[in-house]
């Protein structure tokens, strides 16, 4: 391609001098025409659709009937989906805690330069590479009431009063997927406080232990303030992640039991893919819901944005 | 006054005795126990997937004897190395597509002018914190309707459209720490706006051509939604959606599932171990979008 369209250019330029800023412009745009076709046809397209769909009823065959608002009115009225709103939110707000404070205390740790550091974070960070999927059914193993390994371990332990199945019950099924999210994404989020330790200027450590203080002092003093910006990302980024949360949750209980464990993603995709034998695909009710999930992800985008301008 | 008192000490011992220091050793501790909590369910999966199929229930963390028939059957029995082949094919083929049309659009946003350039450029990026499950029931029925739904030529369109704005932002990133002297000396020289891209930018590009490769590979390699969606026939599931449909069809054997899984898990933790700072790089990034 390059070595027969360069030739063929090279000859044109000097006559075509006369434009060079106007090529240059429709280079700029056949540059770009690929990514935003792409973009209109599998993204741009589909919202708009999504948008026209939730406020229609459809089954997914025949014409989509126009219903206004009707989704979403009987959306307030329906059990199911306020469960599963508290319940992405529950799932959000724990994670968004435990995801950042977690990490952020072991990359602290992590950042003295002990020996074998590098050891460390590469074992930690293997959970980071291996899939939503893969990692939600090793842990469904693992959770297994027979001969999973954390029953196992509690009864070595002597604690096997304790053991049971933890995903089919409806108490313990948050705490058991919230667990395997911070295991997933420890090493992750590790990675990227560590990045932003990189960046603390030394000597300010230095000056804060002439001036006497403490280790305590100087990570609420100099180490959280200075990873302020790093700290609002990881925010960010598990709060998008804990409000669209899908796979895991899909994957490891599919929403149950008895929807005990069911976000807006799982909900919404059980009813436009059918999860029940037999039932209609409720495409308009599903992409309602699919726009609920949508405002949220922009509401707390924003809301993110300025709490972190302001800081 | 005290706090002269306490450094004293502190810096006289400074380098030689540190590992004795009972901070240090807690530390340690606590840094190898949480390693060994957050390796143990991996550990446990390779052990599981180890024992004979009648070792399931046995007791012991470590299995009776070692055999590799789990392996053996989920190869055969899955068609594990079909499924690896539609991973790879459809993985590779995304890749390649993103890294061309996100560098081409990449180097346009940071390096040519035209008009509407920024109104363009903030349209493809508002759409980064997109929820795959809000433009799925969308893109089930456009791919129905143009007749390419349960195709991999299908998903691997969605992939390449639904990647590309995060691809060519990091693209932009990096074609704007390029010096543009160069461009406008071939400019000068003659060279078309095409051959400045492929002969001379794209060239010096190649450490954030290789970050968005590995992001890129890692990220439609994991994806789940879209391949389990948009694929209906079993025969051209990629890895994902199958070890999902594992669980229900043979949760009475483990084995088999452990060994699918681990089969799964090997070569990306060795592709990580042997490009680990890429991979990070391409992660710590790529964690805008994902």
């Amino acid at each position: 391609m390059a070595v027969l369209t360069a030739p063929a250019q090279r000859e044109q330029a000097p006559p075509a001098r006369r434009g060079p800023a106007a090529r240059r412009r429709t280079a700029g745009y056949l540059f770009i025409l690929p990514i935003v076709v792409f973009f209109a046809f599998f993204v741009g397209y589909p919202l708009v659709r999504s948008l026209y769909l939730s406020l229609t009823q459809w089954s997914g065959y025949g014409r989509p009937k126009f219903v206004g608002l009707l989704n979403f009115s009987q959306l307030l009225g329906d059990p199911v989906f306020w469960q599963a709103l508290r319940t992405t939110l529950i799932f959000t707000a724990s994670t968004m805690i435990l995801q950042t404070a977690l990490p952020m205390l072991l990359a602290v740790f992590l950042h003295r330069g002990w020996k074998g550091s590098v050891v460390f974070r590469t074992l930690l960070f293997v959970p980071a590479v291996i899939s939503l999927v893969v990692t939600g059914v090793l842990w469904q193993l693992m959770y297994d009431s027979k001969f999973g390994a954390l029953n196992g371990v509690l009864r070595a332990f002597g604690l096997g009063g304790l053991a049971h199945d933890w995903l089919a019950d409806p108490v313990t099924v948050i705490p058991a997927l919230i667990l395997v999210s911070v295991w997933q994404t420890l090493g992750l989020y590790l990675v990227i406080f560590l990045a932003g330790l990189q960046g603390i200027d030394p000597t300010l450590y230095e000056a804060a232990r002439i001036d006497g203080a403490g280790g305590r002092q100087q990570f609420f003093h100099i180490t959280v303030p200075m990873l302020r910006r790093v700290t609002s990302v990881v925010l960010v980024l598990n709060m998008m992640n804990g409000l669209k949360t899908f796979d895991l949750i899909f994957v490891m209980t599919g929403g149950g039991p008895n929807h005990g464990s069911e976000v807006l993603g799982t909900y919404l995709y059980g009813l436009a893919f059918g999860s029940g034998a037999g039932a209609t695909p409720a495409l308009g009710y599903a992409t309602a819901i699919s726009m609920v999930v949508l405002v949220l992800c922009m509401v707390g985008t924003v809301v993110q944005l300025r709490l972190s301008k302001r800081g | 006054m005290t706090a002269d008192t306490s450094l004293a000490p502190r810096l006289a011992v400074s380098a030689p005795r540190r590992l004795l220091r009972p901070g240090r050793v807690l530390g340690y501790l606590f840094l190898i126990a949480l390693t060994a909590a957050m390796v143990f369910p991996l550990l446990w999966l390779v052990l599981t997937s180890l024992r004979p199929a009648d070792d399931v229930f046995g007791a012991g963390l470590l299995p009776r004897e070692i055999s590799f028939d789990a392996y053996v059957r989920a190869w055969t029995q899955l068609d594990y190395p079909g499924h690896f082949l539609n991973s790879l094919g459809i993985t590779l083929l995304t890749v390649l597509g993103v890294v061309a049309l996100a560098a081409l659009g990449g180097y346009s946003f940071a390096k040519l002018e035209f008009p509407f350039k920024e109104p363009i450029y903030v349209v493809l990026l508002v759409t980064l914190m997109l929820p795959a499950t809000a433009i799925v029931v969308p893109l089930f029925l456009e791919l129905r309707s143009l007749e390419l739904l349960n195709t991999r030529q299908g998903l691997i369109l969605v992939y390449i459209g639904t990647s590309l704005p995060f691809a060519m932002f990091l693209m932009r990133a990096f074609f704007e720490t390029l010096p543009d002297e160069l461009i406008q000396a071939a400019r000068v020289d003659g060279c078309g706006e095409f051959a400045i891209f492929w002969r001379i930018m794209l060239p010096l590009a190649r450490p954030g051509i290789a970050t968005v490769v590995i992001f890129q590979f890692m990220h439609t390699w994991n994806e789940f939604l879209f391949a389990q969606t948009l694929l209906q026939t079993p025969s051209r599931h990629p890895l994902q959606p199958v070890l999902y449909s594992l669980v229900g069809e043979y949760s009475t054997d483990w084995t088999i599932l452990a060994a699918s899984l681990v089969m799964t898990i090997v070569p990306i933790v060795v592709v990580y171990v042997r490009m680990q700072r890429q991979f990070v790089a391409g992660l710590t990034l790529g964690a805008v979008k994902d």
